[in-house]
């Protein structure tokens, strides 16, 4: 009976965040969709126009090529580092998540900013280098900028849901396999990594879409010809001051990460997060 | 046997390839800001590192030159009313969820989650389009409110985390003995969520603090706070005072990080 009560009276306590999120989040994204239809009148034009015009294309390309690569790469980093810390005791692993958490929670211009002293015609690696006699190498402003800062980011986000399901499997398993003679080359091989291949899956959708979304590394790392989606939809807002096609970009890069966000079942990763 | 032995020490040298590989990793992570410090005691504005002498100049320009230190007066306040705001919408939403069953509850945690699943740069324009029509220009409240809606998921994730270790018999128990369900809420689950809570709040500070997108669009002139006038500056030049503020900013996230490890080991 009280179990009814405080259940049902519980509820209501979800609604001042559910008034917030419709009123902050719903209503601008409307006006987003709405801006995309509207150019002193209804019109579908805008999406035409950005969907033939060949800076979008290239810029769309960009993005999918930069977000894959980069993905790809820091997923070579991140369960390296995820198997690691797995086998670590838990005081160990305690100071190695410090080490990966501190780089998630500093500000993605404190990392650009370091990069671009690390990997600029005068940097530490150039300096390095020339002082050999090798002749400075264009890490800065171009493709290869990018995604290194692209990894820097990813590489923390993505070791947490493999240290997840590497930390969930049953200890028991490679015991067994063990005992029954296998190696550890072929109990990892053969136990560990396809017990984890889901933590893998999701956390390489989810970096993905995630830099999808990326703004501030393409432009400060990048040269001209590796803007984002967002870039774009920045330069059409501030500087060619055309809202109509900057929410049809937008609305694009919605589009994009909802697709691949329905394609992981990403959605249910994520309500398991609140239980 | 041999084949054993041979397979044995093979897979040992795997072993050491994949840790040595880790360590670089771990490097990777880390050294990148830890360069920025030395540069930021560079006596001139040239960036050669290491620098040739050191001094304490760029603190100096920080602090007593240009509008370095308005902006980030703008960037404490924005980021306290975000903690604030973030918090209490955030803590009761997920006691709300941990602590009843309705139907479509699954569909409210994904509803109330979706801010983290779509890209900043949306939500950016499309607050910047919708307080352009409210005509709210001026005023450090849409960034407030931008800031707190990416907030809140982090909030709701933290704090569920927190509700589903809490022990509940201490909730049933005030109820049998006649609180009210407020009561309950306010004077055993809050306590008990301290940790949790302060936690959540040390984050939310930090998510806002950083935050350069939403910032950067929707705050109008004599607006721009912190990330944004450092965004700014850089994209001119790379500028030896960005050292000294890079270092000031990892001081601080570095500290809220060891300080939540603390707060959440002392439970």
């Amino acid at each position: 009976m009280y179990a009814r009560t405080g259940q049902q009276s519980a509820a209501f306590y979800v609604l001042p965040a559910l008034l917030f999120t419709a009123v902050v989040f719903i209503a601008p994204l409307a006006s987003v969709i709405g801006q995309s239809f509207w150019n002193g009148q209804f019109t579908t034009h805008s999406y035409q126009s950005v969907i033939s015009s060949t800076l979008f294309q290239k810029v769309f390309v960009n993005t999918l090529v930069i977000s894959f690569s980069s993905t790809f790469v820091a997923l070579l980093f991140a369960y390296p580092m995820a198997y690691h810390m797995a086998k670590q005791t838990p005081r160990r692993r305690a100071f190695l998540m410090m080490i990966v958490l501190i780089p998630f929670w500093t500000s993605i211009l404190v990392k650009s900013y370091a990069l671009m002293i690390i990997l600029g015609r005068n940097g530490i690696i150039n300096t390095t280098i020339e002082y050999f006699g090798i002749p400075a190498l264009p890490l800065l402003f171009n493709r290869f900028g990018v995604i290194v800062g692209t990894i820097h980011t990813l590489i923390p986000f993505m070791i947490f849901p493999i240290l997840n399901s590497l930390l969930a499997r049953d200890p028991d398993l490679g015991r067994a396999a063990q005992i029954m003679g296998a190696g550890k080359l072929r109990i990892f091989l053969k136990v560990t990594l396809p017990l984890s291949m889901p933590g893998v899956a999701a956390s390489f959708l989810l970096a993905a879409v995630h830099t999808f979304g990326f703004y501030v590394t393409a432009s400060l790392l990048g040269g001209r010809g590796d803007l984002m989606m967002a870039n774009l939809v920045d330069l059409y807002t501030r500087e060619i001051l055309d809202w109509n096609m900057a929410a049809t970009i937008a609305v694009l890069l919605f589009i994009l990460c909802a697709v691949f966000t329905l394609l992981m079942g990403r959605t249910r990763a994520l309500s398991t997060l609140a239980g | 046997m041999k084949e054993t032995a041979a397979s044995a020490s093979h897979s040992t040298w795997i072993t050491h390839c994949a840790n040595a590989w880790a360590w670089f990793g771990y490097a990777f992570l880390v050294l990148p800001t830890l360069v920025i410090i030395p540069m930021s005691f560079n006596s001139t504005d040239e960036l050669a590192f290491p620098p040739d002498s050191f001094s304490l100049r760029q603190y100096e320009a920080f602090f007593l030159k240009g509008d370095w230190l308005s902006s980030t007066f703008l960037s404490f306040k924005i980021a306290i009313a975000t903690a604030v705001l973030a918090v209490v919408i955030g803590i009761t939403a997920a006691y709300g969820l941990a602590r009843s069953s309705f139907p479509g509850r699954g569909a409210i945690v994904l509803f109330l989650l979706s801010p983290m699943l779509v890209p900043v740069v949306v939500v950016a324009l499309g607050l910047y389009l919708y307080f352009a029509t409210l005509g709210f220009s001026g005023s450090a409240l849409p960034i407030i409110v931008g800031h707190t809606l990416v907030a809140i998921p982090f909030v709701i994730i933290t704090a569920s985390s927190a509700l589903r270790h809490m022990e509940r018999n201490i909730e049933s128990a005030a109820m049998i003995m006649g609180a009210s369900p407020f009561q309950v809420f306010r004077k055993v689950t809050l306590p008990l969520l301290r940790s949790g809570i302060i936690a959540s709040a040390l984050f939310a500070f930090l998510i806002s603090f950083d935050e350069v997108i939403i910032a950067y669009f929707v705050g109008r002139a004599g607006f721009s706070t912190l990330p944004v006038k450092m965004f700014s500056t850089i994209q001119w030049e790379i500028s030896p005072v960005i050292a000294a503020v890079a270092t000031l900013l990892t001081i601080l996230s570095t500290g809220i990080c060891i300080l939540v490890t603390i707060i959440m080991d002392r439970k």
